[in-house]
């Protein structure tokens, strides 16, 4: 045909007088063309510059992150009303933040933002065996540092800072990274 | 810079920017928000360096398009002409 596309033609084409070319006739010769070593070094390149550029919107979101401050003294609740062994649960530093304050069998006061770490379901106290559960896919996490030991989260919960002031306990700062 | 080293460099880029991904989105949800521009700096350099060790490769690959250097496998280096 004269109207051939000339790659048809040419040395790698259907037509080709190549001896190889013949000698290979059975083998798909378009996957030969797209599938070799040179578009695959290409695409691992692609793939490098993808993964290193997708790290971009995280640097955008932390120089907006770096100008905020989320230290703030707000009311919890008065410490009487929240005897040993029980738990009460509040927002902090927004009203999109839910948070879990614990009076531990010990009488110690401890605080966490209580979306879980795994898939953001809310973590409740456990009282009797004095841990944090996340009853949707069973994590566990440790009263006293909020770090996981059972089940699927990877990540402490946010510690929040707490203070009593006249029998009154406030939060008044917030840890991402702790213990 | 040989063509083996190119493939060598980009694969080390490879590696390199999927630690830093991952570091990065640890930094960022941790609020560690200066380490966060640290690993994405770094991401971004490896990016740049694949990109111009690619351009690098391109030019010593599709250059060597007259000789003909048969290797091991007996194939007559005739794919090493520019498509
Ligand atoms: S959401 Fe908490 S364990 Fe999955």
């Amino acid at each position: 045909m004269s109207n051939d596309c000339p790659k048809e033609r040419g040395r790698h084409g259907k037509k080709s007088k190549s001896d190889m070319v013949n000698l290979t006739g059975n083998i798909e010769q378009k996957d030969d063309m797209t599938l070799n070593r040179r578009a695959f070094l290409k695409t691992a390149a692609g793939a490098s510059m993808a993964l290193g550029l997708a790290t971009v919107p995280f640097s955008l979101r932390a120089m907006v992150g770096l100008a905020e401050d989320d230290t703030e003294h707000v009311e919890i609740v008065q410490l009487d009303q929240l005897p040993r062994g029980e738990s009460v649960t509040f927002n902090y530093p927004t009203e999109n933040d839910p948070s879990i304050l614990v009076h531990t069998n010990d009488g110690e006061l401890v605080a966490y933002n209580s979306a879980c770490t795994h898939l953001m379901c809310p973590v409740f106290y456990e009282k009797e065996s004095e841990t944090l559960l996340c009853p949707c896919h069973k994590g566990y996490f440790d009263l006293k540092s909020g770090h996981p030991i059972a089940g699927p989260p990877q990540r402490e919960l946010p510690l929040i800072e707490v203070e009593v002031i006249n029998g009154t306990v406030y939060a008044t700062g917030r840890q991402y990274r702790h213990g | 810079m040989g063509k083996k080293t190119c493939w060598g460099i980009i694969f080390v880029t490879i590696a390199i920017n999927v630690v830093m991904l991952q570091w990065t989105v640890e930094a960022w949800l941790g609020r560690e928000y200066e380490i966060t521009l640290v690993y994405s700096g770094v991401a971004v350099v490896s990016a740049f360096i694949a990109f111009f060790t690619l351009l690098q490769w391109r030019k010593l690959e599709y250059k060597t398009g007259t000789e003909k250097k048969p290797d091991a496998s007996g194939q007559s280096g005739e794919t090493d002409q520019a498509v």
